[in-house]
């Protein structure tokens, strides 16, 4: 539809039964852009974010990355494809290294056969040193060399946000989902993971974040979409979306878009 | 034709037992999700406190009554599945910590549950007395032992008790809302640790109950465990793991196969042990839900 | 280099192992050739259990299949023994892929149960064989033939063995290390986070179980030449449990652990057995159920944490 989109959403909807989650949606999202998703409890955030993540499969609409259609594809194709997730509650492999955990990250771009890595097959050895480099950089990146040598169930929960950043950083991605990365985070790890992701955004990737955490999101969003009931709501710069009476109208029947922590 | 009647009566009666062993496995699975395969050795214990009591063949040597034989299998049982619950599983059962874990603890159990009978009991079977003795009983063109008229009415009463606890009453709702949700029960006010420790105390009682009824049919011997848990889930897996009645339409199911595939399929008799295991794996491929849906479409 | 460090250790692990077949004798070596292939089966079954996180009861169900089939192929209908053998591996695989494709959609513990199905079906199938598979006396009476003219006996059928131990090691370990290895302990601990990072949890699966079973029925291969018999006992439950038993003492997901469980339970018994007769299994069950609860990452953990380093 709109030139130059990397992730393109269009007509998308969601029904469950009787419900319509989430109704004629359409979304634009560009390279190096953050775009960021809010609106009441029950909007269809979440519900957006794992049809795009390919969780669910939508009722009617597309979803375009690049030029390939994803709609109905398995979670791990369009992970392959370049989209890239974190979760809301981090979900570390618990019983691996930190590096391994960001090193799963990069299992797209180094999936040689089996007997490709018995014999030792120059590609995928050349492809596994360039995953172990990427990793060493995006933990000196996200800023957890202090913690490589630890338990990843015994992170923070602030590290195992950036740890899972990391992870999905690994695969190159060329659009990462964040699923409420500022929720849990003390102001000070907040602080870290805005500076974080601006770097992401820098390097040409597309952020689509959900998040309701505004103090995080309204500096941090070139663009904010709101929901309400499964519609788009509105869309616009962060400061003028503020003041649409239609996204005030909304969260006063529910919660005020807080300027606190979730 | 007296022949296809005769043999209905033993597959239902063989079907019964199963449908116990299932009851076990049910009893415990739905509040906890663990799938105990030591229940086959409980039945088994159940069996040999059978003797013990019963006949001078073993230790004690008692030569009691029925009624002791049976009061004996349902404390004993009891208490050990209390007991099996609280240091195995209790500690295992914890967010964070795959459920596989109190699975695997309990197959630990089951070697020492057989070990420990081989020990007390020996490796020999061990017959024990049919408590209406072995005359064949008669109603209309259903003929058999007495024994197996006995089983039949044993089950067909004990899942009638257990529907009606569970559809009825105040703690079959507990344990219900358990099967559905754990946290959510826990919030509602229900102590977790109280339904976990019934359920293995009642699931231990009627596999005891189960080897019990069928050890003077089969004798009691150390090996009988394992080929009756593996009917028992069969059993579960065909009659669906939601409901009380699909335990029950599922044993008899699979006794019904077995025994009339023995019998008239023109097979190899050694073949037809594989049965239950078709039985087994084409449930869990192809109708993984059982015969029965559970209530609550997911 | 640390490559040429590495090459030696191999070969000074393979030469002791070795050596150790020419100075045993008689039934110390029907005992050593046995470990050894209980070493390899817990390698190929810490694999499958301990780092791609599938309980499959099968594992010896398809190591019978391979030395079944094997001996059928070789000894009954006469084929060359390098055929027979290849036939052998192949169907093993050919097996475990189709076994696979439904078994790991299953999750959990109901992996583990139709996986204990299928191995009592190939016991039904192997006791009910008739004149082909021998029945419930197996077969017997028959010799490893000359590979390449070159007839392989008495302690050089034990280097054998130590080759086959070596070869599952580095195999495994090779695949562990790599992206497939992340993959499996990444599927074994979330798969939902799994699939979002690109990894195809189906496939690594399948991937997992039928390279894991097919090792198995390398190891059930050269089993069929250490007694020169094959018969349907061997292969039933009772070793499976064993085997899971020697993976979580030993430690589960280690390659060491394995290792250590199955050489101190397989011979565990040889010192037990003259104090409590049969009662040695009531200590391994006891001792199975104390490592799950105080000891999870079980002898591997506490020779780690002893020698103060992490696990392997």
């Amino acid at each position: 539809m709109t030139g130059g989109a990397l992730l393109s959403v269009e007509r998308l909807t969601k029904r469950f039964g009787g419900l319509t989650a989430v109704e004629d949606l359409a979304l634009d999202l560009f390279p190096g852009e953050i775009l960021a998703l809010i609106g009441p409890n029950g909007a269809g955030k979440t519900t957006t974010f794992n049809l795009i993540a390919g969780v669910l499969r939508p009722s009617a609409g597309s979803i375009t990355l690049g030029d390939v259609r994803i709609d109905g594809l398995p979670v791990h194709r369009i992970a392959a494809l370049g989209l890239m997730r974190t979760f809301q509650h981090n979900m570390p492999f618990a019983g691996m290294s930190l590096t391994d955990n960001i090193l799963v990250g990069s299992h797209t771009r180094c999936d040689g056969s089996l007997i490709d890595i018995l014999i030792g097959r120059r590609r995928y050895r050349d492809e596994e040193a360039a995953a172990r480099r990427r990793a060493a950089d995006l933990i000196a990146f996200v800023g957890l060399q202090e913690q490589v040598g630890r338990d990843v169930s015994t992170l923070s929960f602030g590290e195992g946000r950036l740890l899972e950043l990391a992870r999905a950083l690994a695969g190159e991605p060329r659009v990462i989902l964040l699923d409420e990365p500022a929720a849990g985070l003390t102001p000070s790890e907040t602080a870290r993971l805005s500076d974080v992701i601006r770097a992401v955004a820098a390097r040409g990737i597309a952020v689509l974040l959900i998040e309701h955490d505004m103090h995080f999101l309204l500096p941090l969003a070139h663009r904010v979409v709101v929901m309400n009931f499964g519609h788009k709501i509105a869309e616009d710069a962060p400061d003028e979306v503020v003041r649409d009476p239609n996204v005030i109208e909304a969260y006063l029947g529910g919660v005020a878009p807080r300027s606190g922590h979730a | 034709m007296a022949d296809l009647f005769e043999l209905a009566v033993s597959a239902t009666a063989s079907g019964c037992i199963y449908a116990l062993v299932a009851l076990a496995y049910l009893l415990i699975l739905r509040p906890t999700s663990v799938i105990n395969f030591a229940v086959g050795e409980w039945a088994a214990t159940g069996a040999f406190i059978g003797v013990a009591v019963l006949t001078p063949l073993a230790w004690p040597r008692l030569e009691g009554p029925y009624w002791l034989a049976l009061l004996a299998v349902l404390v004993i049982l009891g208490a050990l599945g209390w007991l099996v619950e609280v240091l195995t599983v209790r500690p295992l059962i914890r967010p964070g910590i795959s459920i596989t874990s109190p699975i695997l603890c309990l197959l630990g159990m089951l070697v020492i549950f057989r070990e420990s009978l081989t020990i007390l009991f020996g490796a020999d079977p061990l017959p024990s007395p049919p408590p209406f003795g072995f005359k064949r009983v008669a109603f209309g063109p259903f003929a058999g032992a007495s024994q197996q008229f006995l089983i039949i009415g044993v089950t067909l009463s004990l899942f009638a008790v257990v529907w009606l606890f569970f559809e009825r009453t105040v703690w079959g709702r507990a344990f219900e809302a358990v099967a559905l949700n754990r946290r959510a029960a826990a919030l509602m006010g229900i102590n977790l640790r109280r339904v976990t420790a019934f359920a293995f105390a009642a699931g231990a009682m009627v596999a005891g109950l189960a080897g019990l009824l069928m050890s003077p049919l089969t004798s009691a011997h150390y090996m009988m465990g394992l080929p009756l848990a593996i009917q028992g889930f069969t059993a579960l897996v065909i009659g669906g793991v939601g409901r009380v009645e699909g335990a029950l339409l599922g044993g008899l199911v699979l006794a019904v196969v077995e025994q009339f595939g023995a019998r008239y399929l023109p097979i190899p008799s050694g073949l037809t042990l594989g049965f239950p295991f078709v039985l087994l794996i084409a449930f869990l491929f192809l109708r993984p839900s059982g015969l029965i849906a559970p209530r609550e479409a997911r | 280099m640390r490559g040429a460090g590495s090459v030696l250790t191999w070969l000074a692990a393979i030469v002791v192992a070795s050596t150790l077949a020419f100075m045993l004798g008689g039934y110390a070596t029907d005992v050593y050739r046995k470990m050894l292939i209980w070493v390899a089966l817990a390698l190929s079954y810490n694999f499958l259990f301990g780092i791609a996180g599938q309980i499959a009861f099968s594992h010896f169900a398809f190591a019978g299949v391979g030395a079944y089939g094997v001996v059928i192929l070789a000894h009954k209908i006469g084929l060359p023994f390098v055929m027979a053998f290849a036939l052998a591996m192949t169907l093993c695989a050919v097996l475990a892929f189709i076994v696979a494709l439904p078994s790991t959609r299953l999750e959990g513990f109901y992996l583990a149960l139709a996986t204990l199905a299928f191995s009592q079906l190939v016991l039904v199938v192997i006791s009910e064989g008739g004149e082909l598979t021998g029945g419930t006396g197996g077969i017997a009476n028959y010799r490893l033939p000359s590979v390449f003219g070159h007839a392989i006996r008495g302690p050089w059928y034990t280097v054998v063995l130590v080759l086959l131990v070596a070869l599952t090691l580095w195999v495994l370990r090779r695949l562990d290390v790599s992206t497939f290895g992340r993959a499996c302990r990444a599927v074994r601990d979330n798969p939902d986070a799994a699939a979002a990072m690109g990894v195809g949890v189906a496939r690594t699966k399948v991937l997992a179980y039928t390279l894991t079973s097919t090792l198995a029925g390398l190891a059930g291969i050269a089993y069929a030449y250490v007694d020169n018999v094959v018969n349907p006992p061997v292969f039933g439950l009772e070793n499976i449990f064993l085997l899971l038993f020697m993976i979580i003492v030993g430690g589960s997901g280690s390659h060491i652990g394995a290792i250590v469980g199955a050489v101190f339970l397989y011979l565990a018994p040889f010192v037990l057995e003259p104090i409590v007769g049969h009662g040695f299994l009531v200590v391994f069950g006891v001792l199975v159920v104390l490592t799950i609860l105080f000891q999870p990452s079980g002898l591997a953990g506490l020779l780690g944490r002893l020698s103060g380093r992490r696990t392997a």
